[in-house]
């Protein structure tokens, strides 16, 4: 039995980096709508009002206010958790976020911090259409002053949450809702993982395929169907503010060939962040153009006759890894669920 | 003037309409987000029964009601709700972007209270254009909780619009009560009347309540004093899913037997026996009714869905 992995999904992932801090620090608190909840914030808060009825708030549909009261509380010695169940939500406390903990160190010029953790979810999700399925990467990536990581996994979901609430700087948590049901073996025991480092998923030779959050799943999956066809080395991007160079120039020089994953549509996406970047690098001699695979530059449309063709399948990865490599294409229908369910594997 | 008989036919066919909704969602496992107005019903057709034909309403992420009771088309929606091409969006909102321009419905939004400043948009246009008609916003007791709200209630009352704000309180903002979101002094008609606007009180389980406050409101909102409408009616189904949760133990007034007891079409049926209507006539409607649904839903299955490159369609008109 003691030999059994200890699988937990994503959510239950982020609960457990929450209720340890919490256990840990009287001054870790979480707030946000329905976190109170049985089953609060899809899980990852479910249980804490019971356990910490003074540090888990519910609070009326006012995000704007909530969010600054939290912003005010960590400038005062208190670790807030802010809760947004999309990021639609959260744009309501775009100054508080962007605007106020963002810049407030700065405009103080130095030692005044704000420790706050801003948990936004983000992106697709079956039936929720254009006004609730945005990810605005690029715009939390844009914003100076915040720190923004992008958990791909259970075990980054735990580690990273727990970092973030440590840290003395706002910092944003955008998880994607389609990987809320990956399962993955995740210790117990507290771990922080680093805020800035991008993630080697595996190394490779051929190609760097440049991916962060829901897209990392979905490229792991194309490698898988490639096979050993293409030596792909898989970077998990993680942090989008900063965005690690040095992890992507040292692939690079390696492989000579770059494709970017974005779940989003394609301007001002991290995919051209990362290209940008990647042709100012002077000692990378590239063999091909860079290749970038994101979503349309449309909004995520409701009909599932219509979001089918949104998101960049595992197939289309596949084709874009081997059509760097001069490869033949691949041909693969997908089911219904492949297309329109969240994936619910367990991560190896 | 629509009669009372009138006013139970639209009530029926917003019920049946959702009820077989939701049949055909759990069937046929339909993925599209849907929240259900089952329950609801006299608010939105007592609101649209005191409205003028070229009046306006604009509603929220549960607005199949909102929409049917102004005259938006059954087809359209439930293709919509479909994810069909002949939707009224054309499969790209989905059940929570609720639109019938010509029936004066003018959209609906899921982000919670941004449709007040939106419908405080529409009723400047009316003002600045003499058109002497007026815009209703509905917006639920949490989407009112947002800060653009009040501002917009202020906004109203300074630019004098004819806007009425119909707050639906069902109680709950998904399953937080109220007292988990507000004080125990808190007042909505203190809150409404202090920033300057007319506020009524009615009971959404009762059509005839909620027709005649409305009414009422409405000839100040036309002369440029704007108003709060607050009805409090209760949500018979889950806060999003085409099924009853009362086993999750949440409700503490509303629970299955008052609901039962509330149910504002058991309530118009009783009004209309004491005016001499029978049982056989509600059944009568209620079977034309549902044949009329069960047509259209029908139509709405079968119905093509958009072709693939309207995908790349709509971002700009
Ligand atoms: C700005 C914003 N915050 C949060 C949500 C999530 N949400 C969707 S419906 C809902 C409850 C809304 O309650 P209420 O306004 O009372 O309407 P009801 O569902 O009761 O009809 C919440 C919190 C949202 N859609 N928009
Ligand atoms: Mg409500």
């Amino acid at each position: 039995m003691h030999n059994e992995p200890r699988i937990l999904k994503y959510t239950e992932a982020l609960r457990e980096a929450t209720e340890q801090a919490m256990a840990e620090d009287p001054s870790v608190f979480v707030i946000g709508l329905g976190v109170s909840y049985k089953n609060g914030a899809d899980g990852t808060t479910a249980g804490l009002k019971e356990l910490y009825p003074e540090r888990v708030l519910d609070v009326p549909v006012s995000e704007d206010a909530f969010t600054g009261m939290a912003v005010g509380a960590a400038i005062h010695g208190m670790r807030p958790i802010v809760h947004h169940g999309r990021v639609e939500f959260a744009l309501f406390a775009a100054d508080h976020i962007c605007t106020q903990a963002a810049k407030w160190n700065y405009m103080f010029g130095g030692n005044n911090p704000v420790p706050v953790v801003f948990r936004i979810n983000v992106g697709r999700q079956w039936g929720n259409g254009p006004q609730h399925t945005q990810s605005l990467f690029g715009l939390f990536g844009s914003v100076l002053g915040l720190k923004v990581v992008i958990p791909s996994s259970p075990y980054m979901a735990k580690g990273l949450l727990r970092a973030a609430i440590k840290d003395n700087n706002p910092v944003v948590l955008l998880e994607s809702r389609w990987v809320f049901p990956v399962k993955q073996e995740v210790p117990e025991e507290a771990y922080e993982l680093p805020l800035d480092k991008a993630h080697v998923v595996q190394s490779g030779n051929d190609l760097t395929v440049v991916a962060y959050g829901d897209g990392v799943i979905a490229a792991r999956e194309a490698i898988e169907l490639i096979g050993d066809q293409v030596d792909v080395e898989l970077i998990d991007l993680v942090s989008i503010n900063p965005i690690d160079e040095e992890t992507i120039h040292a692939s690079l020089k390696k492989t000579g060939r770059l494709l970017t994953v974005d779940t989003t549509s394609a301007s001002f996406s991290i995919g051209s962040e990362v290209a940008a970047r990647a042709l100012r690098m002077s000692d990378v001699t590239f063999r091909t153009t860079p290749g970038m695979l994101s979503c349309p530059d449309v909004p995520c449309p409701t009909s599932t006759a219509l979001s089918e063709a949104y998101y960049p399948t595992k197939v289309d990865i596949a084709n874009a890894i081997l059509a760097q490599c001069g490869k033949d294409q691949i041909t693969k229908e997908l089911t219904f669920e492949e297309l329109h369910l969240p994936p619910t594997h367990t991560i190896v | 003037m629509s009669t009372r008989l009138d006013a139970f036919r639209r009530m029926t066919l917003l019920r049946i309409a959702e009820e077989e909704t939701a049949n055909l969602y759990l069937r046929d496992k339909i993925m599209s987000f849907v929240h259900f107005y089952v329950g609801q019903e006299a608010v939105a057709v007592g609101v649209s029964d005191s409205l003028m034909s070229n009046d306006r309403a604009m509603g929220n992420h549960r607005s199949h009601g909102h929409y049917l009771a102004k005259g938006g088309d059954l087809r359209r929606m439930l293709c919509e709700l479909l994810g069909k091409a002949e939707g009224s969006s054309h499969g790209k909102g989905g059940s929570m972007h609720m639109i019938d321009r010509s029936a004066g419905f003018t959209g609906s939004t899921p982000i919670l209270g941004s449709i007040v400043a939106i419908a405080a948009g529409s009723a400047f246009e009316q003002k600045h254009n003499a058109t002497g008609d007026v815009t209703v916003a509905y917006v639920g007791d949490g989407g009112s909780e947002e800060g653009g709200v009040y501002e917009t209630m202020n906004l109203a009352a300074l630019f004098k619009l004819p806007l009425l704000i119909v707050v639906e309180n069902n109680l709950y903002s998904v399953n937080s009560k109220l007292l988990d979101r507000r004080s125990k002094e808190y007042s909505v008609e203190g809150v409404v009347r202090n920033l300057g606007l007319a506020y009524a009180k009615a009971d959404g389980n009762n059509y005839d309540d909620v027709r005649s406050k409305a009414t009422a409101l409405l000839e100040g909102v036309r002369a440029g004093k704007p108003a709060v409408l607050e009805c409090l009616a209760y949500r018979h189904m889950a806060h999003s899913a085409p099924i009853f949760d009362d086993a999750q133990g949440y409700r503490e007034e509303d629970v299955l037997e008052r609901r039962l007891a509330e149910d504002c079409l058991k309530k118009m049926k009783a009004r209309l026996l004491e005016e001499g209507s029978s049982e056989e006539v509600f059944s009568d409607i209620e079977n034309e009714i549902r044949t009329h649904v069960l047509e259209e839903i029908a139509y709405a299955v079968a119905a093509p869905y958009p072709s693939p490159e309207t995908l790349y369609t709509d971002v700009y008109a």
